[in-house]
């Protein structure tokens, strides 16, 4: 295992002189790299590492430091380890490239984090509508989108807990006579 | 004039005495499918409540005249086929219309009630409809063969064409037809598994593989006439059989006991198995069966 | 004399049949949809209050709204409601249908079904248990047997109120109009 970690870690940073690693316990390695550099090293870990299954595209909103963070997850059966390709990608334009010719699957994927970061994947070749019908709002992940208050404005204004309400245990306590446990008497109204 | 009024009263006694006895024996099915998977299951008249809340709902919704008329095609074809049937030995209570060669006219009536729901069917424009429609017309080609086989052995065994006649036949040897003509008997049996439309044979109304085919536009008023030909279609089936191959009833408990029997048959065998596709059920429809029936008229012609 | 009294005995009968022979359409909207299997099957056996599953809504009289409904379901379920036929009762499963429940401040799915589709029973819970389940078909069919289930009379007489509440939530309506 620390072998198989080693050779990729040497291989990589070889080959991409941007690469930045952070290694973790058990069978992950991490590396940090520009987002032009992308599909070099996912075409350079599919085809000679043998790294063949793609397992998830994810997204971070990273709104303090105004770029959203876009992470490939890939696995190698022969190997049995995880590698995570992390981006970053600035928040006022994010635009990114198209990987859906290496594994197609990246297509569904791709669609996801447009329709609910606004990420633009050049090259993509998808229906508009993907979860969300007749949307007009801005994408609903980002962290500046407060959803309660969208939630209350479409819907319906959730009034306030009755004033009488009673605490469960404490009814059924009442009605049977059996003593609350000390655990259970800091959770009481 | 009163012939025709002594008639029409056979024929209505009958159609009650058919429509009560076909729901019993329905409800009684999902008494028996319910006991034998280990629950308790519906009281004995619950299809009576079904039929009683399916005629009492307010709107009648339909797509057309053709649709609206589809469940009287299927109506029209029990209430025929069942004033052909003689129900009792003697016919004193329950009067009918038999003649010479009303076996051959039961084997066209027979038919005429799917066509008819398939013209229905048709008009709502819903493609379950369709295939629902086209895989019993299908299924129908298959169970056919069988059935139409055994009934010409009977046919040429005893050179007659009248239901009577055969029942006559059974008296006066005091031998069933059942032990006279065995082949023809095992091969009308297996073609009652695809009357019937229970497991395995139950593709063509299957409600959660295809939304109950040719049923899956009808509800309220339409639900409610197609439940009850179903039923009387049943009894009239169970009855033709016992006329045919059990030597008839001389009263109404002997018969209710005999058609309870051969109910059970296709109900308990569909309890434990799965369901056929459709080029399945016809493959199997000409394998066995049709072999049984070949045998029951190299048996008719020659002993 | 002729008109009340016999109106009465009609009504007792179509009611008693009514309430011991419910078809609930097999649609699972939500999560709940996982407690309908258990409550159908041999051991909280629902046939024998006369509950069957039936496959299409011309068939079926009750309506399961089985937990949180978003807005893309919503126009769908409007759909199947309008084609069952009279007289038809919906059921509203689960703490989402009463006040959106563990979703409250999600930006999809709908918090009160009551402004929606006219509802006859709520069953709390989340999920409620086949025994609550069980209870809540019993009210319904105590509330029938009163006469008081009638749901659909009142989506009738109110149908601009409503139809004003769905279209709010769903900006694009392309869906038939309602004339039976």
């Amino acid at each position: 295992m620390k072998e198989l970690k080693k050779n990729i870690t040497r291989k990589i940073t070889s080959h991409f002189s941007d690469a930045a690693v952070k290694e973790y316990e058990g069978n992950r390695v991490d590396f940090t790299v520009k987002k032009e550099t992308i599909p070099a090293i996912l075409f350079y870990l599919k085809d000679e590492m043998g790294y063949n299954h793609l397992s998830h595209i994810s997204c971070v909103d990273w709104i303090e430091e105004k770029a959203f963070e876009v992470i490939f997850i890939l696995w190698s059966y022969s190997d049995h380890l995880k590698v995570f390709i992390h981006t970053r990608v600035d928040r006022e334009n994010p635009v990114m490239d198209n990987i859906d010719m290496i594994w197609p699957q990246a297509n569904t994927y791709e669609r996801e984090i447009k329709e609910m970061y606004g990420i633009q994947f050049e090259g993509l070749e998808a229906p508009e509508e993907f979860l969300l019908e007749d949307w007009e709002d801005m994408p609903p992940m980002r962290r500046d989108f407060d959803t309660h208050a969208y939630a209350m404005k479409t819907f319906w204004d959730r009034q306030d807990a009755r004033k009488d309400a009673q605490d469960v245990r404490e009814t059924i306590t009442r009605r049977t006579g059996e003593e609350l446990p000390d655990v259970a008497k800091k959770y009481s109204r | 004039m009163e012939e025709i009024l002594h008639y029409t009263w056979g024929a209505v006694v009958s159609f009650v005495l058919a429509f009560a006895v076909g729901i019993t024996y329905m409800g009684l099915n999902r008494k028996v499918t319910a006991r034998v998977q280990n629950r308790i299951g519906p009281p004995w008249y619950q299809n009576f409540l079904d039929v009683l809340k399916l005629g009492s709902k307010k709107s009648a919704i339909h797509h057309g005249t053709m649709h609206h008329l589809g469940p009287a095609f299927l109506m029209v074809t029990s209430v025929m086929s069942l004033l052909i049937i003689p129900i009792l030995n003697d016919g004193k209570f329950f009067p009918n219309l038999n003649f010479q060669g009303d076996l051959i006219f039961l084997i066209y009536i027979m038919t005429f009630g799917p066509l008819g729901m398939a013209l229905g069917a048709g008009q709502t424009g819903n493609p379950n409809s369709a295939i629902g429609v086209t895989r019993g017309l299908a299924q129908m080609a298959g169970f056919e063969i069988p059935w139409v086989m055994a009934l010409v052995a009977l046919m040429i065994q005893f050179k007659t064409t009248s239901i009577v006649d055969l029942m006559n036949v059974q008296a006066e040897t005091g031998r069933w037809l059942m032990f006279s003509s065995p082949f023809a008997f095992i091969a009308a049996i297996m073609a009652m598994f695809g009357m019937f439309r229970y497991s395995p044979f139950d593709i063509v109304g299957a409600p959660s593989e295809l939304a109950s085919g040719p049923m899956s536009e009808n509800g309220g008023k339409y639900l409610f006439t197609m439940m009850s030909s179903g039923s009387v279609f049943t009894f009239a089936k169970l009855t033709l059989y016992t006329d045919l191959f059990l030597g008839g009833a001389d009263n109404l408990l002997v018969l209710i006991a005999k058609t309870f029997v051969l109910y059970m048959i296709p109900v308990l065998y569909g309890l434990v198995s799965p369901r056929y596709r459709t080029e399945q059920a016809v493959r199997w429809f000409w394998g066995w069966p049709s072999f049984f029936g070949l045998l029951a008229i190299l048996q008719a012609s020659f002993f | 004399m002729n008109d009340k009294v016999s109106q009465k005995i009609v009504d007792i009968i179509q009611n008693y049949a009514r309430q011991h022979s419910l078809w609930v359409l097999a649609y699972g909207t939500g999560c709940g949809a996982i407690e309908i299997p258990p409550t159908m099957t041999s051991r909280y056996d629902a046939e024998r209050l006369g509950v069957r599953g039936a496959a299409t809504p011309r068939q079926a009289d009750v309506l399961l709204i089985t937990g949180y409904l978003t807005t893309k379901t919503l126009k769908r379920v409007i759909r199947v409601y309008e084609q069952m036929q009279d007289p038809k009762y919906v059921i509203g499963f689960g703490s989402c249908t009463i006040n959106g429940g563990m979703y409250f401040d999600s930006y999809n799915t709908i918090k009160a079904l009551d402004r929606y589709l006219p509802v006859d029973v709520y069953i709390n819970g989340c999920m409620p248990r086949p025994e609550a389940v069980l209870k809540g078909f019993a009210k319904l069919q105590k509330l029938i047997q009163a006469g008081k289930a009638d749901g659909s009379k009142k989506y009738k007489e109110n149908l601009d109120w409503y139809r004003a509440n769905q279209k709010e939530v769903i900006p694009v309506w392309r869906m038939p109009e309602f004339n039976w």
